[in-house]
């Protein structure tokens, strides 16, 4: 593959001011044309900027040679937001990660938008406190990606999504100007442009420099491990929980496939017989947690639980979330190839919606591996193949799209946490009007009208006026 | 342009055992440093996918390709298993073969290594400069002994494995380590001259063919079936996968004999003195080839933890930059990465270092810290005691 060669004049722009920071090399820019989503795209030049400035001026020199970009944090993502399409500039912000200021005070932290998530959580632990969103890829997914995404985790059924953690967002819009949306204070007048932009996906400009909220660490936490003979029955205890009047910190579920696959990485003695288990968390004054972990367990042995484990110390829940945490990079131990989606049901249809996974994946002969956040019944159904196996990709494609369509007729949304980007783009028809999609186009236009940031994402072509860059589709995409 | 052929006989179902999922990158010493994806497991996988289809490189790819440690702590780290280490190894050798990867007079100094007499030649003038004050501190060389006193064995209980540089250099090392062992009532013995390299920096090096022949002649100084202990966690890492590397029985067979002597001596515990008096604290810093590789760290806490108060890193065993000769080659990648262990040492409160691989412990000693192998400290001890 002879890579096209780059526009010269923007790379000398670039180069004279982040130096060797821009690249252009044909084996670095392979590097960068994909995240964690199986989507492949094509950057004309990647930056590795150190501060807002000079993401700003990437910016401005992106506009002046009519060229598009995208911001990339650690490239983790699962829906292919960061994946370059339409030859853009990426700008990648992993080099940006310091934490400015910690203020105790306050309960805010200024960041950069590279700084590590556990990273973060792990340097405010000495002080007590942490930062509540905990996506699976937390050891690596960056601050910036998470505001990107409104990421979310284990710990937001009780917590809240990222949107609740950040105060305020430093932001270079797509024009290049560097503006501040949100402050620091509790409730601010106006519209919440802050809001607006977290989970905008790098379609409205990037964030450069994010405060983030401080959460104290719990008094008091208990990790239990409950199994169950019948995925069903785990399913009915997770509505059960909630509706004994419980909200876990964390209410999580794993299937036969996925415990499988997580014990022969971790060791943490997962119960491989199973059909399912449900990892609860319950978290805050010692008191309450003791009385939630009875009611836990009278519930979980009403749905005919077959062993309540309750970790001991620190080590082994740190063991028994290593194990949920990394289980989607453990389906390789499968496959070699995943897709997966992020649909959210009502908790009451989680065993309904559930059967229907694995008829479907039956239906279209794949492998299906559910790994979920229980409590908020957001479904993480992973399909596993072989892209190598002919004719696979048109069943995963049917095999989703037929996943998503149960999912919204159950009363469910599309995306739970792990955005729309590429890959779920062309399914937000089925569940928005083209009203709907028209509206939010207006809003995107609003903040980025000439189509700069993170073109042909989010919402589907077509349903804007401005995509000057081309309908490109990369190779592998089914969208 | 990607204009040198290659061709990178790596399994395709290795290369497709990596979803690129990401979660390797935080346990990388060099993405840690740059928070460059060419500097990342994952980012190296998709080098060598890219190589392994195109069939094609150039000088991005082999400098990428270079900058890696070789710790391998993205192994412990993957979620799939990935062998990482094995896909390296395998990606360097090709370029070794078929490119000008590894210039002649590096050739020639790791050839010397496995040739004991042109070490010790070496390392006598190196020794005798450095009493003439004519070799920089910055180089952070350890002050190289110009005359050695041999390895007196005291039975046949267990092999004591003695290397190249550590042998040249550090056989003070060796003695302490015999002592130790010694004191558990085991007899040690030391290989002749054909174990005078186990081929582990020639292996990282992309070198194999010179690895292998080190590897069948030191298999040769290794008779009988007693136990082969090794006080290098590198040296052991490589002795254990002589199976692997020579994929013969003979050699799976040998490399069932080696231990590293933490192992051993973790087995022999109640054999060793009994400990009395105060103990300092000690920080101990996991090798990555006893870590992610050997999997065996935990034994050196059991045997140090009988004498002192251990403390450990809590930087999930993040590589120092030694990585054998790599620290020589990539100075400043190596310093940066040492300065990320520095800090986490110092944010213990603790006076010392134990290190039980000689290249880590150099590295760190030449970082300015006090360092010493986990059996030194265990021997001082000991001795002290008597």
């Amino acid at each position: 593959m002879v890579h096209k060669s780059a526009d010269e004049k923007l790379l000398s722009d670039l180069r004279s001011f982040l130096g060797d920071r821009a690249r252009d090399g044909d084996f670095e820019l392979g590097l960068y044309s994909k995240d964690g989503s199986v989507l492949k795209g094509d950057p004309m030049i990647v930056c590795l900027p150190i501060d807002t400035e000079e993401v700003q001026q990437i910016v401005l020199a992106c506009r002046k040679h009519d060229r598009p970009f995208l911001a990339r944090g650690s490239g983790t993502g699962l829906a292919g937001g960061a994946v370059p399409v339409g030859d853009p500039v990426v700008i990648a912000t992993a080099k940006m990660n310091k934490i400015l200021d910690v203020d105790i005070d306050n309960r805010i932290a200024w960041v950069e938008p590279g700084v590590l998530n556990l990273d973060l959580s792990r340097e405010l632990s000495p002080l007590g406190f942490h930062f509540a969103p905990d996506p699976s890829s937390q050891q690596v997914c960056s601050i910036g990606g998470n505001v990107a995404n409104n990421s979310g985790g284990p710990h937001c059924l009780a917590y809240g999504v990222t949107s609740a953690h950040v105060a305020a967002v430093e932001v270079v819009l797509p024009d290049g100007r560097v503006t501040l949306l949100g402050d620091l204070t509790p409730e601010s007048p106006g519209y919440d442009l802050r809001g607006l932009f977290i989970g905008s996906e790098g379609t409205m400009g990037i964030a450069t420099k994010v405060a983030v909220r401080l959460t104290p660490n719990p008094p008091e936490v208990r990790t239990l491990l409950l199994d169950f003979a019948d995925v069903r029955d785990g399913a009915a205890a997770v509505s059960s929980i909630i509706a004994a009047g419980l909200i876990p910190a964390a209410l999580e579920m794993m299937d036969q496939r996925a415990i499988e696959i997580v014990e022969a990485f971790v060791n943490a003695g997962y119960p491989t017989e199973a059909d399912a288990v449900l990892l609860v968390e319950l978290d805050g004054l010692p008191g309450g947690v003791e009385h939630g972990v009875e009611v836990v367990r009278a519930v979980a042995e009403h749905h005919q639980v077959g062993s309540v484990r309750v970790a001991a110390d620190d080590a082994e829940r740190a063991l028994l979330w290593k194990g949920r945490k990394n289980a989607f990079g453990a389906v390789a131990r499968i496959k070699p190839d995943y897709y997966l989606h992020d649909t959210v049901v009502p908790r009451g249809k989680l065993v309904e919606v559930l059967e229907k996974v694995y008829q479907i994946a039956d239906a279209y002969d794949l492998i299906a591996v559910n790994v979920f956040h229980a409590g908020d019944g957001n479904l993480h159904p992973i399909l596993a193949y072989d892209a190598d196996e002919k004719g696979v990709l048109e069943r995963v494609q049917a095999a989703g799209r037929a996943i998503v369509t149960a999912s919204i007729e159950a009363g469910g949304v599309l995306s739970g946490e792990h955005g729309i980007g590429l890959e779920k783009r062309d399914y937000m028809g089925m569940l928005f009007s083209a009203h709907d999609m028209a509206t939010q186009d207006l809003v995107r236009e609003a903040l980025d009208p000439d189509g700069f940031a993170n073109p042909l994402k989010v919402l589907p072509s077509g349903s804007r006026c401005s995509d000057s860059f081309g309908q490109h589709v990369p190779d592998g995409a089914w969208v | 342009m990607k204009n040198i052929p290659i061709d990178l006989p790596i399994p395709t179902e290795d290369l497709v055992s990596c979803v690129s999922c990401g979660l390797c990158l935080p346990h990388c010493p060099t993405y840690r440093v740059t928070q460059e994806e060419s500097a990342s497991p994952r980012g190296r996988i998709a080098l060598m996918k890219q190589a392994h289809h195109e069939g094609a490189i150039n000088e991005e790819f082999v400098e990428f390709i270079d900058s890696c440690i070789q710790c391998r702590g993205c192994e412990t780290a993957c979620p799939a298993g990935v062998q990482f280490g094995s896909m390296m190894e395998t990606t360097r050798e090709a370029l070794a073969t078929q490119t000008r990867y590894q210039p002649w007079w590096a050739r020639l100094g790791y050839r010397a290594l496995g040739w004991r007499k042109a070490l010790r030649v070496g390392s006598t003038v190196i020794g005798i400069m450095q009493r003439l004050r004519l070799v920089p501190r910055r180089l952070g060389l350890p002050p190289i002994p110009i005359l050695q006193r041999s390895l007196i064995p005291s039975g046949s209980d267990v092999w004591l494995f003695t290397g190249c540089i550590m042998d040249a250099w550090m056989r003070d090392t060796h003695r302490a380590v015999q002592r130790v062992l010694e004191s558990t009532g085991a007899g040690v013995a030391f290989p002749d001259k054909r174990a005078s390299c186990c081929g582990a920096l020639h292996v990282h090096a992309g070198l194999a063919p010179e690895a292998r022949r080190l590897a069948l002649r030191t298999m040769q100084a290794f008779p009988g079936t007693a136990p082969i202990l090794v006080d290098s966690a590198g040296c052991g890492a490589q002795l254990k996968d002589y199976g692997h590397l020579l994929g013969t029985d003979s050699a799976r067979l040998f490399s069932e004999r080696v231990l590293d002597v933490h192992e051993w001596l973790a087995q022999h515990l109640d054999d060793l003195p009994k400990k009395s008096g105060l103990s300092p604290r000690i920080v101990v810093q996991d090798p990555c080839h006893l870590r992610h590789v050997q999997r065996s760290h935990e034994s050196v806490y059991k045997v140090l933890g009988r004498y002192v108060e251990t403390v450990s890193l809590d930087d999930d065993g993040l590589c120092c930059g030694a990585g054998g000769a790599y620290s020589t080659f990539h100075p400043q990648i190596a310093s940066d990465v040492r300065d990320r262990k520095i800090q986490a040492i110092e944010e213990t409160d603790a006076q010392e270092v134990a290190s039980a691989n000689p290249g880590c412990l150099l590295h760190l000693r030449s970082g300015g810290l006090e360092v010493r192998h986990p059996l030194e400290i265990v021997d001082a001890l000991i001795t002290k005691d008597e």
